[in-house]
C-alpha cells in the first residue's frame, strides 16, 4: 500500500477562523467567569479595600477619616508591633524549616513501607482535617502544668513540671510544636506525590553501581524532589506568617504576648476594643508585603537552580 | 489573537481603573440625620410594622426575653424578629449591619464605646421624665453630651467576692459580716488562713478582668478613667495591686490561670466550684449557676473595703439606633421592656440587679431562698459603690484601658517588669486610649 502526498500548496485552505470559532474561544472564560466573579469579590476587592483602608482611621467602619501613612508610622514605631514581628519570624523559620525537614523524612518512611502504606498517611493527615480551634483546645488541655497528659507522662521518666503554655521560651515552643504537628501532613503528601514521580529504574541504575541509601537519596531524591519541596517551602511559609486561630485557642498570644504573631496583631487591633480598622488594615498590608516578597524570592531562587 | 489580548489587557486595565477610582473614594458614608423632635409616638399607629431586635443572651435571660416580646407584640400589634447573636459576634455583625444600611432597630449591648454616636437619643419619644425613673448611676452611662439618654440601663450587675463557706466552717473561721465588710488584709488573712487550715491549692481567685481588677482600684480609691480623662492614681494602684501580684507569685492565687489565655477574658468560677479555694472576686451573674451546680454551701459577701467600701458596677443596655426604620416603634419597644413590670420579670429571669429607682426601692423577689440572700448582698453593695465608678465603666476608653490593666499586671507576674514601672506604663497607655475617644 502506498500512500500519496499531497503539496502543501495544493491542500485545500484551512478554514479561516470565523465566528464559530469565537465561542470555543470565549468558552474557558465563560467558564471561569463565575469562580472569578466569586474571587474577585471576596478576595480582590476586599483585598484593594484593605489598601485603602490602610489611608484611613476608622472606629466603626462606617466614618472614616483620611490620615495617609499615619498608621503605618504609628504601627511602625509601636513597640508592641516589633515585638509581634520578632515573634512571626522566630515562628515562621522554625515552623518552615521543621515542617520541610520532617514532611520529607516522613514522606520517605512512608514511601519505603511496603505495607500499611495508606494507614500510616492517613494517621499523619488526620491532624489537617482537625479545626485549629479544637487543636488548640485539645494540646491546651494536654500541655497544663499541673495536670496535662504530656506532663503526667514525663514525670515518669522523672522530669519535673515543664511550664508549656506560661513561660515565655516553652509557650513558643509549644506554638511551634503544635503548629507542625497539625500542618506536616499536608506537606508529607505534596512531598509523597513528588517521591512516586521519581522514576524508580534511577535508584535500581544507582544501586547496581553500589550507591549507598544515603547516596540515593542525596543525589537522587533530594535534587528530583526539589520542585515539591519549594511548593512546600511557600506554602510553609505563608502558613507561618498567617498562624493565629490555634494559637489563640491554645496561649491566647500568652504570656504576656510571648506568643503573639502578627495575624492577632491585626486581629485585635480591627476586632476588640478600641477598634481601629487603619492599623488593622495597615498590618495586613505589611503582612502582605512581607509574604509576597518571601515568595518571590523563592521563586526566583528555584528558577535559578532549575536553570543549573 | 493579537486583538483578543489586546480587548482582554483593555478590559482587565478599564476594571482595574473603576477599581483605583472606586477605592480612591472614603470607604464609608456619614450617618442618617436625627430625628425630627416630636414624631408620632402614638401607639396605635404601631399596628401591622415589624421591629428587629439583635440580643446576646446570658442563658436565663432568654425566656424572660421572649414572654415580654410576646406581651408587647400582644399590645401593640406588632411583630418583634428577636434575632439572637453569639456575644463574641455582636459588635463586629452589627456594625457590619450598618454599614451596609440595614441597621436593626433595637439591640442588646453590654457598652455603648463602639456605638455612642449611631444610637437615637430616646427623650423626644419617651419623655424627658423617663430618665428620672432610673439610677443614677447606671443613667450617668447612657447620657451623652447633650444630656440625652442614648440607652436604658436595661440591667445592673455588681462585682463581689463568693464564699465557700463549707471550707470557712471547716477551717474555723469566722465569715464576714455583711452589715460590716472586712478590710482587704483581713480578707487576705482569713483566705490564707482557710487555705493553711484546709490544704485547698489557693487562698484566692478571681476572673482575669480588667472590670474585676477595677473593683479593687476602686477599692483603693482610683479609677482607669473617669470624665476628666485619665484618672488613675499609680500609688494608688501599686497600693491595690500589689497583694494580688504577690498572692500569684506565692501560688496563693493561680499564677497558671492568669498567664495562660493572653489578654482573653477568663472566668475562674470553674476553680471555685471545683473547691479549689474559699474566696473568688466575680459577680453576680454567677448566681445562677453556683445555686444550680454548686456541691458545697456557699455565699455573696460584702466586697472588702480600703479606702472605699463597694464593688464595681457593669450591666446591659437597650438602645435604639438612629438608623431604624421606625425609630418611634423602637423607643416605645425600649420603654416597654424596662418598666417596672417588664423590668422585675427580666431581672429575676436574669439573676441581676434592677436599674430602676421604684424597683431597688421595693426590691425584687428572686427564684429561691438562697438566690435571695446573694442577691441582696450585692443590692447592698450598690450602695457602697462610689458614684463615680458607673461613669469610669461607660467611658468610651474603658474598655481598652482595662484590657491594658490585664496586660500590665500579667507582665508583672510573669516576671517581665515591676509593678512601679506597670502602672506609669498603664497610664500612658490611658492617655493614648483616652485621646483616640477624643478624635
Amino acid at each position: 500500500m502506498t500512500t500519496t502526498l499531497i503539496p502543501l500548496s495544493s491542500r485545500p485552505p484551512m478554514k479561516r477562523r470565523g465566528r464559530g470559532t469565537w465561542g470555543l474561544r470565549l468558552a474557558p472564560y465563560l467558564f471561569l467567569f463565575p469562580n472569578m466573579l466569586i474571587f474577585g469579590m471576596f478576595t480582590i476587592w476586599p483585598a484593594i479595600n484593605g489598601f485603602n483602608m490602610s489611608t484611613y482611621a476608622s472606629s466603626n467602619g462606617r466614618t472614616f477619616k483620611p490620615v495617609g501613612m499615619d498608621n503605618y508610622t504609628t504601627i511602625l514605631s509601636d513597640a508592641q508591633f516589633w515585638a509581634v514581628a520578632r515573634n512571626t519570624v522566630i515562628y515562621a523559620i522554625a515552623f518552615v524549616l521543621i515542617s520541610t525537614v520532617l514532611g520529607i523524612a516522613l514522606a520517605v518512611l512512608i514511601e519505603k513501607q511496603k505495607r500499611f502504606k495508606v494507614f500510616f498517611r492517613s494517621v499523619f493527615f488526620i491532624p489537617v482535617l482537625i479545626s485549629p480551634v479544637v487543636v488548640g483546645l485539645v494540646w491546651g488541655w494536654m500541655l497544663e502544668r499541673q495536670n496535662g497528659i504530656v506532663n503526667i507522662g514525663l514525670s515518669w521518666f522523672g522530669i519535673g513540671e515543664v511550664p508549656w503554655l506560661v513561660d515565655n521560651g516553652w509557650s513558643m515552643v509549644s506554638v511551634i510544636g503544635v503548629g507542625v504537628w497539625m500542618q506536616v501532613g499536608f506537606y508529607m503528601l505534596i512531598l509523597l506525590a513528588g517521591l512516586q514521580a521519581i522514576d524508580p529504574t534511577l535508584y535500581e541504575a544507582a544501586r547496581m553501581d553500589g550507591a549507598s541509601p544515603w547516596t540515593q537519596f542525596h543525589s537522587i531524591t533530594l535534587p528530583l524532589l526539589q520542585p515539591s519541596v519549594v511548593v512546600v517551602v511557600v506554602l510553609a511559609t505563608i502558613h507561618g506568617f498567617q498562624s493565629f486561630d490555634f494559637i489563640y485557642t491554645l496561649t491566647g498570644g500568652g504570656p504576656v504576648g510571648a506568643t503573639t504573631l502578627i495575624v492577632q496583631y491585626i486581629y485585635e487591633n480591627g476586632f476588640q476594643s478600641p477598634i481601629r480598622y487603619g492599623i488593622a488594615s495597615a498590618g495586613g498590608v505589611l503582612l502582605f508585603v512581607v509574604v509576597f516578597l518571601i515568595t518571590i524570592v523563592n521563586w526566583l531562587i528555584s528558577r535559578k537552580q532549575e536553570a543549573v | 489573537m493579537a486583538r483578543l489580548r489586546t480587548r482582554l489587557l483593555s478590559l482587565v486595565a478599564g476594571l482595574g481603573s473603576v477599581a483605583l477610582l472606586a477605592t480612591a473614594c472614603a470607604p464609608g458614608q456619614t450617618t442618617g440625620d436625627a430625628p425630627k423632635p416630636g414624631e408620632s409616638v402614638d401607639p396605635a399607629s404601631f399596628a401591622g410594622q415589624t421591629l428587629n431586635y439583635v440580643y446576646f443572651t446570658d442563658g436565663p435571660d432568654e425566656k424572660g426575653t421572649r414572654d415580654l416580646i410576646g406581651q408587647f407584640e400582644q399590645k401593640y400589634d406588632v411583630k418583634v424578629n428577636l434575632e439572637i447573636l453569639a456575644f463574641s459576634d455582636l459588635v463586629k455583625s452589627v456594625q457590619a449591619r450598618l454599614t451596609g444600611g440595614n441597621a436593626p432597630d433595637v439591640v442588646r449591648l453590654s457598652s455603648l464605646s463602639e456605638f455612642r454616636d449611631d444610637l437615637l437619643p430616646l427623650d423626644p419619644y419617651t419623655g424627658a421624665d423617663f430618665k428620672n425613673e432610673f439610677l443614677p448611676g447606671p443613667l450617668s452611662a447612657v447620657t451623652n453630651d447633650q444630656g440625652e439618654m442614648i440607652a436604658v440601663p436595661s440591667d445592673l450587675t455588681m462585682n463581689a467576692p463568693f464564699i465557700n463557706v463549707d471550707l470557712f466552717n471547716k477551717a474555723g473561721v469566722p465569715l464576714p459580716d455583711e452589715n460590716k465588710p472586712w478590710t482587704w488584709d483581713e480578707m487576705m488573712a482569713a483566705a490564707k488562713q482557710v487555705k493553711d487550715a484546709t490544704g485547698v491549692p489557693y487562698a484566692f481567685a478571681m476572673d482575669k478582668s480588667g472590670h474585676r481588677l477595677s473593683t479593687i482600684l476602686s477599692e483603693y480609691g482610683t479609677t482607669l478613667v473617669g470624665p476628666a480623662g485619665n484618672t488613675l492614681d499609680t500609688a494608688a494602684a501599686e497600693a491595690a495591686l500589689g497583694p494580688i501580684v504577690q498572692m500569684m507569685k506565692d501560688d496563693q492565687m493561680p499564677r497558671d490561670f492568669w498567664l495562660g489565655s493572653g489578654t482573653k477574658y477568663k472566668g475562674a468560677n470553674e476553680i471555685f466550684l471545683a473547691g479549689d479555694t474559699p474566696i473568688y472576686l466575680s459577680g453576680n451573674w454567677q448566681v445562677g449557676q453556683f445555686s444550680q451546680n454548686a456541691q458545697f454551701n456557699w455565699a455573696a459577701a460584702p466586697n472588702p473595703c480600703a479606702k472605699e467600701c463597694g464593688g464595681f458596677p457593669g450591666g446591659k443596655f437597650m438602645a435604639a439606633f438612629k438608623e431604624s426604620k421606625n425609630p418611634a416603634l423602637a423607643a416605645e419597644f425600649v420603654k416597654f421592656m424596662n418598666s417596672a413590670e417588664s423590668q422585675t420579670t427580666f431581672v429575676t429571669a436574669a439573676g441581676s440587679l434592677p436599674t430602676r429607682v421604684d424597683l431597688n426601692e421595693s426590691g425584687v423577689k428572686y427564684a429561691d431562698a438562697k438566690t435571695q440572700a446573694a442577691m441582696d448582698v450585692f443590692a447592698a453593695e450598690l450602695g457602697r459603690t462610689p458614684q463615680a465608678d458607673f461613669a469610669t465603666n461607660g467611658h468610651p476608653a474603658f474598655s481598652g484601658s482595662a484590657t491594658e490593666l490585664v496586660n500590665q499586671v500579667s507582665a508583672v507576674v510573669a516576671g517581665n517588669t515591676d509593678l512601679h514601672s506597670a502602672m506609669a506604663a498603664l497610664s500612658t497607655k490611658i492617655d493614648g486610649l483616652v485621646a483616640e475617644t477624643k478624635h
